[in-house]
């Protein structure tokens, strides 16, 4: 078997007296592109902001590549090995596309604030990384003749793509991409879901949260289904697609208008 | 926007200046300011208050501070109100350090900073968990509790505060007298091109980056893998350590320092320099400094106004231009090939 | 440090707490609406009280009472009370509502950082006190006795006066229209919707800028009572007389969970009442120290306050 490289085991997270996710255990492997779907409200970005410690469960466990993320401050599970993008893109606005991957990539290396300022040898070379890095990134997904416009200023397709490359500065054990495709036309969806195998193929795992039903199909693995906060289903995406419970789900809504 | 274009135009020749040209340009900058004291020139020269002494307090002394300041509301977006603390104890230990001890001006210097980074630490730790508007209050209030604890300490001399504060000692053959300003403006200069130095150093690398992305989105540059803590706290101990060098170097020029030199109308003003010049970006801060100091001694009759002046300022900036005369980082090289 | 006072004066520190504890929370429950609706501290609130309590100074000048007199018969002094209050109530509340059209309007409307918002305040905060610093010569303004503060009874060593009576009583007045207001009109329900979803509440229909200026508008009328409570019991001002209590209002409101109104007057009392005992024991001069010190310990320790929400991670 290949090795988990996240492990969410017995997940409890509740809001006030709402209980969000109940008992979910969920896993991403090694080299495969995992899939997280659900109708609308089902609790796939809070797995998300759970993972990446923005809030605690009341109950379960975390683990990345084995080790517990319990109690730790994003940042270290950041460094951990979990990276993500957000559904609405939060980029660096007044931050050159390049200076947006390269924060990200700083996390890696252990330079200091003096250090920096005397400009020690150890900070230069870590300083020539970061950057090396950056540009290395921009180029893998297409953007390096961008690289010194404000984020902000970049066209929307570029802005969910520099989203990408920044999260792999951080050189994640699973990349966790939420929604990547919302507001993609279907060209654009299936370039970015050829992006999305070229970052599995380089090594990454990926852990995808998305709508679009065939770029899910096309791409994934494995597909994890939720529904009101619990995992109703998980297989290949065949599977999925002739689970009854999980075709229950999403036309839960036309169910209830008959 | 053609408001721009000197600005671009320079950014245009800098970019393409050979290290040569840039080095003779910094250089010829830096003598510039040092020289600006033996200008006589009658439209620049102030009324009521020589021009000389203008220059030391508040030009040169504002521009240090805000440039301190800047580290923390313009690079980091962290709103701190509550600056003038750091400026008083830096004030206060040089008073006192001189009273008690054998210790000079110089050798006290590396106490007024220390002391006012473990101010930093020890406000910023708490403090900087919170939220931005809350974290404000809390600034604010720890400017307003260092005044009241000054007010109600007698040992350091209560609400009448300390005199017979000594100057520096000369150096240089440079003698630090209570008639001429200059030195002082030049000692303030000096310190103010080290700070610019460390300042430029680092925006420009990783803790730069670490800054700029917490002021963009806290959450995300922790995401990212950023140590907000750290990067806030280390913004607040570096403005610390400004504002206490400002205030040591004020207290050594006016001989004699009270509470109620130090309300919090001062850190709105030093505020006021870095939102009117444009937060982040070092030189437009000095260019808010210069104007703010300036403009109210040039017209004295503004003067009694400048806090009025200075409030509807920071409202019609935030409303219609809220990064500043001087924006941080407008240029962008715009690629277009692929 | 005496602290036999605390108990052969307790009920005389607990009277004046409760007479503190209303006037922080009409100042208070500003604080907490404006949180409520815009998720944003109203820094220049503080000034909004301050001109009331200004107002209230000329009204009283304009009808010639300059301070020398004796205190007014009680139905005169019901007559000019009503009339200041009002009036107070009126200008603070104009002045809450032209305050959010300049200072804040538009940067909300540009999407403009948070930063910004709060930097316009403190420049609108900073200017209306120079200006009010200017126009009262940046001195004291005492406000004439009107009403007779001599002892009305005697409770357990506390001296009650009528002052005290009406704020308390006036205060309570106040509070009981406030709930009506919040949950019996539209005006209300229209506040409850936009401060649990200002996006949904849109859809709904509701005129979301409409409602955040009634909204200033309430603060600002809450702020303008509290200011006449203020200048009777305390019976002086300045042109910076709204930091100090900005600072209790807004410790009051924090300590009750802001953007909760319940809790902005539970809070208001609790400060109140923690300010007369421990100004008892330390001495007056470390008041607003202890304040401070409440509020940076509040906000550490169980930031959402006593009775608020999860404020700190709100959404991501």
């Amino acid at each position: 078997m290949s090795t988990k490289l996240l492990e969410v085991k017995n997940l409890v997270v509740k809001f006030g007296g709402v209980t969000a996710l109940d008992n979910v255990n969920l896993h991403v492997n090694q080299g495969e592109i995992a899939a997280l779907i659900g109708p609308n409200g089902a609790g796939k970005t809070t797995v998300f902001n759970i993972v990446t410690g923005y809030y605690t469960p009341a109950e379960g466990e975390i683990l990345v590549d084995g080790k517990s993320m319990l109690g730790l401050r994003p940042y270290k599970i950041a460094r951990a090995g979990l990276a993500r993008t957000f559904q609405n893109i939060r980029l660096f606005g007044d931050m050159t596309a390049v200076e947006n991957v390269a924060t990200a990539a700083d996390a890696l290396n252990k330079s200091g604030l003096v250090g920096s300022l005397f400009g020690v040898p150890r900070s230069r070379r870590d300083e020539k990384a970061s950057m090396e890095k950056a540009h290395e990134l921009l180029k893998f997904i297409g953007l390096d003749h961008r690289a010194l416009q404000m984020a902000k200023n970049l066209p929307y397709g570029d802005q969910r793509r520099l989203e990408i490359a920044r999260a792999l500065a951080l050189n994640p054990k699973v990349l966790l991409l939420d929604e990547p495709a919302a507001g993609f036309n279907p060209q654009e969806k299936v370039e970015l879901g050829e992006l999305i195998r070229k970052i599995r193929d380089r090594g990454f795992a990926v852990l995808l949260i998305e709508h679009d039903m065939s770029l899910v199909m096309d791409i994934s693995d494995r597909v994890s289904v939720l529904d009101f906060g619990q995992k109703i289903a998980e297989g290949t995406p065949v599977e999925i697609q002739n689970n009854q419970r999980v075709i229950d789900a999403y036309l839960g809504v036309a169910e209830d208008a008959s | 926007m053609a408001k721009l274009n000197l600005r671009d135009k320079f950014g245009d020749w800098w970019d393409g200046a050979s290290p040569f040209s840039r080095t003779v340009f910094r250089i010829l900058a830096v003598l510039a300011a040092y020289a600006i004291p033996f200008l006589k020139n009658p439209i620049i020269d102030t009324p009521e208050t020589s021009f000389n002494s203008v220059l030391f307090y508040p030009l040169v002394m504002f521009s240090l501070m805000a440039v301190g300041l800047n580290v923390v509301v313009g690079k980091s977006g962290i709103l701190d109100l509550g600056y003038v603390a750091f400026f008083a104890i830096g004030a206060y230990t040089h008073a006192i350090l001189s009273a008690h001890t054998g210790l000079n001006f110089w050798e006290i210097i590396p106490f007024a900073m220390g002391f006012a980074m473990f101010a930093g630490v020890i406000l910023g730790l708490p403090a900087l968990r919170l939220r931005g508007d809350y974290l404000a209050i809390i600034t604010l209030g720890f400017g307003e509790i260092v005044r009241i604890i000054a007010v109600n300490t007698e040992a350091i001399g209560g609400a009448a505060g300390l005199t017979d504060i000594p100057g520096p000692s000369s150096v240089f053959g440079i003698e630090f007298t209570v008639m001429d300003p200059r030195p002082y403006y030049w000692l303030t200069l000096t310190a103010m091109l080290f700070v610019i130095w460390g300042v430029l150093r680092l925006s420009h690398r990783k803790p730069g980056r670490a800054w700029e992305a917490i002021r963009e989105d806290e959450d995300v540059a922790e995401f990212m893998g950023v140590s907000t803590l750290k990067y806030k706290l280390w913004a607040f101990i570096i403005g610390g350590a400004v504002g206490g060098l400002a205030g040591a170097i004020f207290a050594s020029n006016i001989r004699s320092i009270q509470p109620e030199l130090f309300t919090l109308n001062l850190s709105i003003m030093i505020l006021a320099c870095v939102v009117l010049g444009g937060m982040g970006n070092i030189w437009g801060v000095i260019l808010g400094a210069v104007l703010l100091g300036y403009i109210p001694e040039k017209l004295r009759f503004l003067s009694d106004y400048r806090i009025i002046f200075f409030g509807l300022l920071m409202v019609v900036m935030m409303n219609i231009r809220p990064n500043g005369l001087l924006p941080r980082k407008k240029r962008e090289v715009v690629g277009d090939k692929s | 440090m005496d602290f036999s006072i605390l108990v052969s004066d307790f009920w005389a520190l607990t009277i004046d707490g409760l007479v503190v504890g209303a006037i922080i929370a009409l100042v208070s429950l500003g604080y907490t609406l404006v949180y409520g609706v815009l998720r944003l501290i109203n820094f220049a609130h503080s000034e909004i009280f301050m001109i009331g309590t200004m107002t209230c100074y000329w009204v009283v000048q304009r009808f010639g009472f300059t301070g020398y007199e004796d205190p007014l018969p009680l139905w005169k002094f019901a007559g000019l009370f009503l009339l200041f209050g009002f009036a107070a109530a009126v200008v603070s509340g104009v002045a809450a509502v032209i305050l959010e059209i300049v200072a804040y309007r538009r940067l909300r409307v540009l999407g403009a950082s948070r930063l910004s918002s709060l930097i316009s305040a403190i420049g609108a905060s900073f200017f209306l006190v120079e200006v009010f610093q200017k126009i009262s010569g940046a001195k004291n303004l005492d406000f004439p006795r009107l009403i007779s503060k001599d002892t009305l009874f005697e409770f357990q060593n506390a001296y009650i006066t009528q002052d005290k009576l009406l704020v308390i009583v006036g205060a309570a007045v106040i509070f009981y229209i406030l709930n009506r207001v919040i949950h019996h009109t539209k005006l209300g329900l229209g506040i409850r919707a936009v401060s649990q979803d200002e996006r949904a509440s849109i859809l709904m229909g509701v005129n979301v800028n409409r409602i955040i200026s009634y909204t200033f508008l309430l603060g600002g009328v809450l702020a303008g009572f509290g200011s006449a409570f203020y200048m009777v019991f305390y019976e002086t001002t300045k042109a910076n007389v709204g930091f100090l209590i900005g600072i209790s209002a807004f410790t009051a409101a924090v300590l009750g969970g802001i953007g909760n109104v319940k809790g902005a007057l539970y809070g208001s009392f609790a400060l109140g009442l923690f300010q007369q005992y421990t100004s008892a024991v330390l001495g007056y001069n470390w008041k607003d120290v202890v304040t401070f010190v409440i509020l940076v310990f509040v906000l550490l320790v169980k930031p959402t306050g006593l009775f608020g929400e999860a404020l700190q991670k709100a959404r991501v």
